[in-house]
């Protein structure tokens, strides 16, 4: 069973790969801040399957737990800053390679 | 045995939906449709994961044990709460944006 | 550790890392910051160092990269443009760093080899901190009883640094009066979404007594003062966003808030200096055993780490909430994120 978490562990890390594509490259701001969401959602549930590889969860679970809240926590501050700061793009700058037209 | 039958069958399965988000980021045309790929998406298959690793920890049945499976499951509970609450608030903060729909007559962007 | 997973994330970070470094949009760069902290956090999980993980999960990806958004809130999104390569400047800084580099580098030559175990620390140190820790302090977290016992001199100043860094901000920013650090931002105070507001309210009672649990089950599970500190001030962040900044100053206002640091430091040095008082050395935990009853002098270690981390958990808890009011608000603590 071991092996079998060890694959389950390494097929979601290359998928994490995916969305770090979409993290870097999204086109709005909103993207990446999605991509970070998920990225944070999948890195707690990994640091539980590592403690199952290496056969003692127990240490593993609390760290995964805290690790959700600041998730959520920088989730909804993220949020929050766009309340206030209605616009998406600070008028032209964006990722150094892709300057589109304003 | 039965129990490896239920982990393996649960922890597929969330891959499977994991997958499946990940495809809905990368190939939907719009930050709406692919905020519903990533909202619902993650969510269950983090809730059927955590679950298979829950079950598998009762393979010894023991005190010790019992209670880090429950520990696993808090963890559930709270994906269950935070994670759809973190959707509505990248969602609104989308929506406050002014970041525009996509339309089917439109050229469909990078 | 496996190294195939190793070289993988650290793939990961570097792409992260160079992609934080050249955009030019400064809130981008905050949010993969923290996921260049998460994926620290999982390096060191791999490695199996666990306390060290969890610290940097809580401060790295959690706390700092809210301090960040409040950071970009209060000035500006964009990175201000670059005018002609300004040639002076450039090559002095140029000058400085290579022969400091230079001088780390020449003295970094006569370090033993990394993971050498004939070194003075493999062979003094390390044997003894693994065999007789246990019997020396009876906490099986190895880890705690070298923080916050063996090296409780590091761990002191550590918290006194985290005071001061909390007292310079304060300092800084701090106003009595009016909004004359008000730049053109859209405050659109009062802004409440329902779903948002319940949910932070059922949520935070159950953080903060996971918190409370961290702080005191460090004896045992990887946690300690730091970790459960931070995850307390976290909490209040949460409050404050979800609501208002003055929802959470009703409820801890500043004067509580330097109260509390100061009892955190005072806590700390305090049992240090009782120890001083009773005849033994200063933060030598073991002459405590005279002042609590039916304890032996190992004993009266355990319960001496447990109030030291607690007293840096008040501090750091203390901090963060300080930190955090002061920059949101540019110091007037009126309006928030």
């Amino acid at each position: 069973m071991v092996d079998f978490f060890m694959t389950v562990g390494i097929v979601l890390f290359l998928l994490l790969f995916l969305i770090l594509h979409r993290t870097v490259m999204g086109p709005t701001i909103i993207d990446r801040i999605m991509g970070a969401n998920v990225i944070g959602t999948k890195t707690a549930i990994l640091l539980v399957i590592i403690g199952l590889i290496y056969g003692r969860v127990e240490m593993f679970v609390d760290i995964a737990l805290a690790y959700a809240m600041l998730n959520f926590i920088v989730t909804i501050a993220v949020s929050r800053y766009f309340m206030h700061h209605k616009n998406l793009r600070p008028s032209g700058y964006g990722l150094i390679h892709k300057e589109k037209n304003e | 045995m039965l129990l490896n039958i239920v982990v393996i069958t649960l922890t597929g399965l969330g891959l499977f939906f994991f997958l499946a988000t990940t495809v809905g980021i990368l190939r939907f045309p719009d930050f709406y449709t692919r905020m519903h790929a990533a909202g619902k998406g993650d969510t269950i298959s983090s809730l059927l994961i955590l679950l298979g690793l829950a079950l598998y920890n009762l393979h010894h049945l023991s005190l010790s044990t019992a209670l880090v499976s429950i520990k696993i499951m808090m963890i559930l509970v709270f994906f269950f709460m935070a994670s759809p609450t973190a959707t509505h608030a990248i969602i609104d903060a989308g929506y406050e944006s002014q970041i525009e729909p996509w339309h089917n007559d439109e050229e469909e962007q990078a | 550790m496996i190294w195939s997973f190793d070289l993988l994330i650290l793939l990961f970070m570097v792409i992260c890392a160079f992609f934080v470094i050249q955009v030019k949009d400064l809130l981008g760069a905050a949010i993969v910051f923290g996921v260049y902290s998460f994926l620290m956090c999982l390096l060191w999980t791999e490695m199996g160092a666990v306390d060290v993980a969890f610290t940097e999960a809580a401060v790295g990806a959690g706390v700092s990269t809210v301090l960040f958004i409040a950071a970009v809130h209060r000035s500006s999104r964009q990175v201000k443009p670059r005018k002609r390569w300004r040639r002076p400047n450039k090559a002095v800084g140029l000058i400085a760093a290579g022969l400091l580099g230079g001088v780390l580098f020449y003295a970094s030559v006569d370090f033993p080899d990394w993971a050498d175990p004939s070194s003075p620390a493999s062979t003094h140190l390390s044997p003894y901190f693994i065999t007789e820790a246990l019997a020396d302090t009876s906490v099986p977290n190895l880890v705690t009883a070298v923080l916050a016992d063996y090296r409780s001199f590091d761990t002191l100043f550590e918290t006194a640094v985290i005071f001061v860094a909390g007292m310079a901000v304060f300092m800084i920013l701090g106003q009595k009066t009016k909004e004359s650090a008000q730049v053109g931002i859209d405050l659109t105070g009062g802004y409440e979404d329902t779903i948002i507001r319940v949910v932070s309210r059922a949520l935070v009672p159950f953080m903060q007594i996971f918190a409370l649990y961290v702080v005191g089950h460090g004896h045992h599970s990887p946690g300690g003062g730091f970790q459960g500190g931070v995850l307390l001030g976290a909490t209040f962040v949460l409050l404050a966003i979800s609501f208002d900044l003055k929802m959470v100053l009703g409820r801890m206002s500043e004067k509580k808030n330097l109260l509390l640091a100061n009892t955190g430091v005072l806590l700390y040095s305090g049992i240090g200096v009782l120890s001083l008082l009773l005849g033994a050395n200063f933060l030598d935990y073991s002459i405590l055993h005279t002042l609590l009853p039916s304890t032996g002098p190992v004993v009266a270690r355990s319960h001496a780490i447990l109030g030291v981390e607690i007293g840096v958990a008040i501090t750091v808890m203390a901090i963060i909430i300080l930190i955090y009011t002061n920059l949101s608000s540019g110091g007037t603590n009126e309006k928030g994120l």
